[in-house]
């Protein structure tokens, strides 16, 4: 989870320090609030992979005769009580976090990869290549993600894909890459105009060096600040739209759980006596989703200097 | 030739050029701006002192970052957050500004004492019309008329020589050339009539023709009006045909002051003496000769005198000791501690000779004007032209 | 000015014919893959094979390209657009029009908007502003920590929490204290109340304004503290303007610029979260009508809804770009 946010630091303490990425590690790595957004990244990183370490019991054995069973506390069959069909709340929340971070990080990394493509080509090559993909951002941005989103998941809600691990997000994944690549190619572009008049390209290129050495080595590190400040927001974002699919049955696909399954099925119950069973999916997506904000709110910070405090 | 000089405690004292003070509008004495930063407090500005009197020109001359303009910002209280005036006056027409209250010192501007900046695409608001910002403070503080002051602004156009005044006033500031726009910054400077007119760099991003034509603008403008002009430029080159007065500055001081005329025929400083020389001559005759090194980080203020590091007649004195100000002659201030000496035209004694100090000795004379690098290490046996201490 | 517009304009009528192309391609290539949608206006029911030859003619679907797999499906592309040019933008399920179903819901779309909007301005102004003034003080600190909670918390979460946890009790203490018929209670009111628009939408209008407030205290901020360093502010204080008179004039008007921007891009997020707010809150609005679309799996509906919202999110860009070009005059004598 932290791994896609923060870049991995390649120079240890004595790094090079006109590298913004590494002068921003280790910035990040100063801070507490960032340590402790890391930390609950982590535990849901690690429960996500491993399920089993956080609970035993399966979330499709649910024996109707204990449903709603209130929360037991640490240690009893029932840690966190049980859903309305008696399934076991923790249970399912374990095994939920799986397909949410999967999704995110699948449709922040593709929409990444395509977003930089292209608006450094934009960017870079200008003309007809700059208008063709400038139009196509423009199109798309034009039809929200979500409502965008809730049109192709009804349209294909009855194309049956399996229940493999991928098979579950694999619309939802689609849809939201297709819809959601826009910004990280608008800024790309733009940084990549600035960048490249800069002396050093025009340099480069006066030297000879290729269009692709010139992108990848001079002007790409421009660019690679803004986007990066923007990715643990974006999986913030995925994550929440993810609930939101979910909790309208087009998501996530059963049997898979996710946290935004279990919210609609929760909401039912909280003035029924129950609240725990909203309360602890959605206790969840807020520390998820505050985590990432704050590791996004440090890393703008850091990579970002005009907007610093 | 040999002038006693003497340490002038107070600055301008005793050093600003001869002139009735009744005349003096703007005062600036001992003035000391520092700058807040992570390693400590950082002195911008130190002890500056000089006068504007009306109807006179003072040029401040220095390099970037000789706080030439912070100084400037300080009198007209808009230094930034992070500095402050730790010590001095500013006396604007008898009443010191920075005992005021941040509003009273506010009021005082544009009224008083006005400001044209360096950069005036910058300095004007985008997004304003050009006869909005001209008499913008006319009708915010003086409750001028809408029809009154799209007159005024028309006026203040022509006033600076801007053609086609009537139309242009309805224009925005990226619409006007270099040179216009200038022109139009020194118009606003001038609406409300103030008394002083503080102008830092106001040709420094003109083409050099242009820069002619705004400098004589202001010369005329101020003239006609029995201003006090201060005109702050690095390039010593524009200040000759428009200065009364001049006070050169290095890292945050001033390192002589003087009328214009003396300070082109006899500079009494090393690093005035090397500006002239640094200024392209029209025959362009002989190597153009460049000040070696660069300005004092003032974060790291070399000892003694600050511009010892750079300065081509440094002697160990200079190395230990800040040099008073002192007084080569009548109405002069030079910061150095052998102003006599380089203001006659000669170097100092090298300090390997008898007695650097002792004060008495005769004086060499040579005629050469010119200095050369290895000057500083050749054998002399003189002393300087008495400097006590 | 004019020629500014008459080009935006026409730029926008070319975005959203492609817009309209995308969502075409997109059903009709549902339509391929997934079978015919005229089956779920049946439900369980097992249609007779007249009566669907007779639903699919009346949705448009009885082109024989809607069963060749990459077909585009040109043709009733274009029938779509004649149809939409005569304000005919389909019916939902139960043969009610688009277009009705769209007016009727509209207004208390709209009131959404209204107060969702003042809500933007009222947070992203007031706090953005205090804390650019106030940079680096305590208020700053503090007004950076909540925009950063307010991140946390998704428009989603907000109204489950609002709706099933706070608003029955909070509506029960407003009725004992204020009365049953004061306005109090409708403001608490857990689900729309078609008779009390304006009360019933204003907590879910504030909620999704909240949600996207971060966004615009962050923007006004920043654009605020580049103000306050740019030269002309500098300039304007050197005229002796009061501070005041400094801050409205120079500082937020030259602000505004970005700002403005910023209303047209959060606008699309906006439309999401209506969805949502409209959904989890009963309003009749355009989100709600989508959100039961949705539920109800009537994709003609839907379609004609997003199609609506796409074209309306194009002149709101329109808009933007209008008035950016009249705050900036760098833009318009372009």
């Amino acid at each position: 989870m932290s791994d896609a946010a923060t870049p991995t630091p390649t120079t240890g303490s004595a790094g090079t320090p006109s590298n913004p990425l590494g002068e921003a590690w280790r910035t990040l790595r100063r801070r507490p609030d960032t340590i402790i957004a890391t930390a609950v990244l982590l535990v849901f990183a690690v429960m996500a992979a491993f399920p089993q370490l956080f609970t035993t019991t399966s979330p499709r054995s649910c024996p109707i005769r204990e449903a709603r069973t209130d929360p037991q506390g640490w240690g009893s069959e029932h840690p966190l009580g049980t859903d309305a069909l008696g399934c076991d709340v923790l249970a399912t929340m374990v095994h939920g976090v799986r397909p949410s971070l999967l999704l995110a990080l699948v449709v922040v990394g593709v929409s990444v990869v395509i977003g930089v493509t292209l608006g450094l080509l934009a960017g870079y090559y200008l003309g007809w290549v700059d208008y063709l993909i400038s139009r196509t951002v423009e199109v798309f941005l034009v039809v929200p993600l979500l409502l965008a989103a809730l049109l192709v998941l009804s349209l294909f809600k009855g194309v049956d894909l399996g229940a493999g691990t991928f098979n579950v997000i694999l619309l939802p994944a689609v849809v939201l890459i297709l819809f959601g690549w826009m910004p990280y190619a608008r800024y790309v572009r733009a940084s990549t105009l600035e960048a490249k008049n800069l002396d050093y390209v025009t340099a480069a290129r006066s030297l000879g060096a290729s269009d692709l050495r010139i992108m990848v080595r001079h002007v790409l590190p421009n660019a690679i600040g803004t986007v990066t400040a923007l990715l643990p927001t974006s999986v913030a974002g995925v994550i929440s739209a993810e609930a939101v699919l979910s909790f309208l049955g087009i998501g996530v696909r059963p049997p898979a759980t996710s946290w935004g399954i279990q919210i609609e099925q929760g909401s039912q119950w909280v003035l029924g006596g129950s609240p725990h069973i909203l309360l602890a999916p959605l206790i969840c997506l807020v520390a998820t989703v505050l985590a990432l904000v704050v590791l996004g709110d440090a890393l703008r910070d850091a990579l970002d200097p005009r907007l610093t405090a | 030739m040999s002038a006693v000089t003497r340490p002038v405690p107070n600055g301008a004292s005793g050093s600003a050029p001869g002139a009735a003070p009744s005349d003096v509008l703007l005062e600036v004495t001992d003035l000391t701006v520092e700058f807040r930063t992570p390693d400590g407090p950082v002195r911008a500005v130190d002890g500056l002192s000089y006068r504007v009197e009306a109807g006179r020109t003072l040029a401040i001359v220095g390099e970037s970052g000789s706080g030439k303009s912070v100084s400037s910002l300080a009198v007209l209280g808009l230094l930034p957050d992070t500095a402050h005036v730790a010590r001095g006056s500013v006396h604007l027409a008898g009443t010191d500004l920075l005992g005021l209250s941040r509003k009273e010192h506010r009021a005082r501007c544009g009224d008083q004492v006005a400001m044209v900046f360096q950069d005036a695409l910058a300095a004007l608001n985008p997004v304003h019309t050009v006869g909005y910002q001209l008499t913008e403070a006319l009708r915010a503080r003086r409750g001028m008329s809408r029809a009154d002051a799209r007159r005024r602004a028309v006026e203040l156009l022509d006033l600076v020589k801007v053609p086609n005044a009537k139309a242009r006033v309805k224009e925005y500031p990226h619409q006007f050339s270099g040179g216009m726009r200038q022109r139009v910054m020194i118009a606003s400077a001038l609406a409300m009539d103030p008394d002083v007119l503080i102008a830092d760099e106001p040709t420094t991003a003109l083409d050099v023709t242009v820069q002619a034509q705004v400098l004589r603008l202001l010369a005329e403008i101020q003239a006609e009006r029995q201003m006090g002009l201060v005109l702050i430029t690095h390039d010593l080159g524009v200040v000759a045909g428009v200065a009364d007065d001049v006070t050169v500055m290095y890292a945050g001081r001033a390192v002589e002051q003087a009328p214009v005329v003396p300070v082109y025929t006899t500079p009494a400083h090393p690093y005035t003496r090397a500006l002239l020389r640094s200024i392209p001559s029209s025959s362009g005759a002989g190597r153009l000769s460049v000040i070696p090194g660069r300005p004092p980080n003032p974060a790291a203020m070399p000892a003694g005198c600050p511009f010892h590091p750079r300065c081509d007649a440094a002697r160990d004195v200079c190395r230990t000791d800040v040099p008073p100000a002192a007084v080569p002659a009548e109405g002069r201030m030079s910061a150095c501690h052998f102003a006599a000496d380089i203001m006659a035209g000669r170097n100092p004694a090298a300090d390997d000779g008898a007695g650097a100090a002792d004060g008495a000795g005769a004086v060499e004379r040579r005629d050469r004007r010119t200095t050369t690098g290895d000057e500083a290490t050749m054998p002399t046996f003189t002393d300087t032209g008495g400097r006590d201490d | 000015m004019g020629r500014y517009i008459l080009r935006r304009v026409l730029q926008a009528v070319g975005t959203l014919l492609l817009v309209m192309l995308l969502l075409h391609l997109l059903t009709t290539v549902a339509i391929q893959l997934n079978g015919n949608p005229a089956q779920a206006f049946f439900g369980d029911k097992i249609p007779s094979p007249a009566q669907v030859a007779a639903v699919e003619q009346r949705f448009n679907l009885d082109d024989p390209c809607f069963d060749q797999v990459g077909d585009p499906c040109l043709g009733p592309f274009v029938e779509r657009l004649g149809q939409y040019a005569q304000g005919d933008f389909g019916t939902n399920l139960r043969g009610r029009e688009v277009s009705d179903i769209v007016a009727a819901a509209a207004p208390n779309t709209i009131r959404l908007f209204c107060v969702v909007l003042v809500t933007w301005l009222a947070l992203g102004m007031v706090l953005g502003s205090v804390a650019a003034r106030w940079r680096g003080s305590p208020s700053d600190h503090g007004i950076r920590l909540t925009s950063v909670l307010i991140d946390a918390f998704p428009v989603f979460v907000l109204l489950i929490v609002y709706r099933y946890v706070v608003a029955v009790p909070l509506n029960g203490w407003a009725e004992r204290t204020f009365g049953e018929n004061s306005w109090p209670p409708y403001w608490f009111k857990p689900s729309f109340d078609p008779e009390h628009p304006w009360a019933t939408v204003v907590v879910p209008g504030i909620l999704l304004g909240l949600a996207g407030s971060a966004a615009f205290i962050r923007l006004v901020r920043a654009g605020q503290l580049e103000s306050y360093q740019g030269d002309h502010v500098r300039t304007a204080r050197s005229k002796g303007l009061a501070e005041r008179h400094v801050v409205v004039h120079h500082v937020v008007r030259n602000s505004s610029v970005p700002v403005v921007t910023a209303i047209g891009l959060t606008f699309t997020e906006a439309l999401g979260g209506a969805v949502i707010t409209e959904g989890l809150m009963n309003i009749y609005g355009m989100g709600g009508v989508l959100w039961g679309a949705v539920r109800d799996d009537d994709v003609g509906l839907v379609l004609g809804i997003v199609t609506l919202l796409a074209a309306v999110t194009v002149v709101v860009m329109i808009v933007v770009d209008i008035a950016y070009a009249l705050l900036d005059p760098r833009i318009r004598y372009e």
